[in-house]
């Protein structure tokens, strides 16, 4: 089973999985990384090549992160970059997604799991008043 | 004057300039300057492509930013000018562009350094190039978001590093 790293600004990982766990129950290989104001980059990268280690065990990660071009996206661009067939990196990290995520990780490589994501983090949103 | 802003920060392009900063200034290039990051293909790679609707993006070594910022080419544009120390301000300066102020984003914390605000952290290297800044006349901010203080910054970093 592919493995899941959050990483954001502050405590959105945390709280993400905290909020996708009372939805799925508990999740294994998934890690959660947090940036704050002074942390260096150069060890934010760090701290997700040690988190893919744990999740990954042998059919890659999917990185999830909060915001397109912010830094924990740019910590974890090179990573993503240097093994495109092992890593993906998926943006705008959202509940459903990641529910939809945890619910169907079983058996998927991770191209397929990064299309999962995508997909479910997009029409996870929507507008009340378009639904009546 | 084509170069409306520069920031020192160790993130370069992130989340605070994309989203605060782009919308306050409304930049139309923005121009990534080290000459270590300007030499590594991949993270070049990476900077570009978050590159913002309307938004140029550039990385270039510090003297080839320069010359761009002096150029003909460059009247016509609002650059904000991004680089990775107060060492680069310091060259960014002692090349020859000519700035009123220069702001101190992120700074992060490494080894040796002194904490100046929750997000700026210096080393002695850095505040010896700040100085030389300060003495040349220019102002420095401390201005992690466009809203913060644009109040002289000088008296602050000295007071925590006495000579």
């Amino acid at each position: 089973m592919i493995g899941i790293v959050l990483i954001s600004h502050g405590g959105l990982a945390a709280g993400l999985r905290d909020a996708a766990e009372m939805i799925t129950g508990e999740i294994d290989q998934l890690e959660c990384i947090s940036l704050q104001p002074m942390d260096d980059i150069d060890q934010l990268v760090d701290r997700i090549q040690e988190a893919v280690k744990k999740v990954d065990v042998g059919e890659g990660a999917l990185l999830l992160v909060d915001l397109f071009g912010a830094s924990p996206f740019n910590a974890c661009g090179r990573l993503a970059l240097a093994q495109q067939d092992r890593y993906e990196l998926v943006t705008g990290m959202n509940l459903p997604m990641l529910v939809e995520l945890v619910v169907q990780r079983e058996g998927l490589t991770i191209k397929e799991a990064s299309q999962i994501a995508f997909e479910a983090g997009k029409s996870g949103v929507s507008r009340l008043s378009d639904k009546i | 004057m084509p170069v409306t802003h520069i920031r020192m920060d160790n993130r370069l392009i992130h989340g605070q300039i994309l989203v605060s900063w782009n919308s306050a200034l409304n930049i139309d290039h923005l121009i990534v300057t080290n000459d270590k990051v300007a030499e590594d293909p991949m993270q070049v790679t990476l900077l570009k492509a978050v590159t913002p609707i309307g938004v140029k993006v550039s990385v270039l070594p510090i003297k080839e930013c320069v010359e761009y910022c002096l150029s003909p080419e460059a009247e016509e544009e609002n650059i904000f000018v991004i680089t990775k120390f107060p060492e680069d301000g310091l060259a960014l300066i002692e090349n020859g562009l000519s700035i009123d102020t220069l702001n101190l984003g992120n700074q992060a914390f490494v080894r040796g350094a002194k904490k100046l605000s929750n997000s700026v952290y210096l080393t002695e290297e850095g505040v010896k190039a700040l100085k030389k800044i300060h003495e040349k006349g220019i102002n420095l901010t401390c201005r992690m978001l466009p809203k913060d203080s644009k109040s002289e910054f000088w008296p602050v970093i000295e007071k925590n590093f006495p000579e």
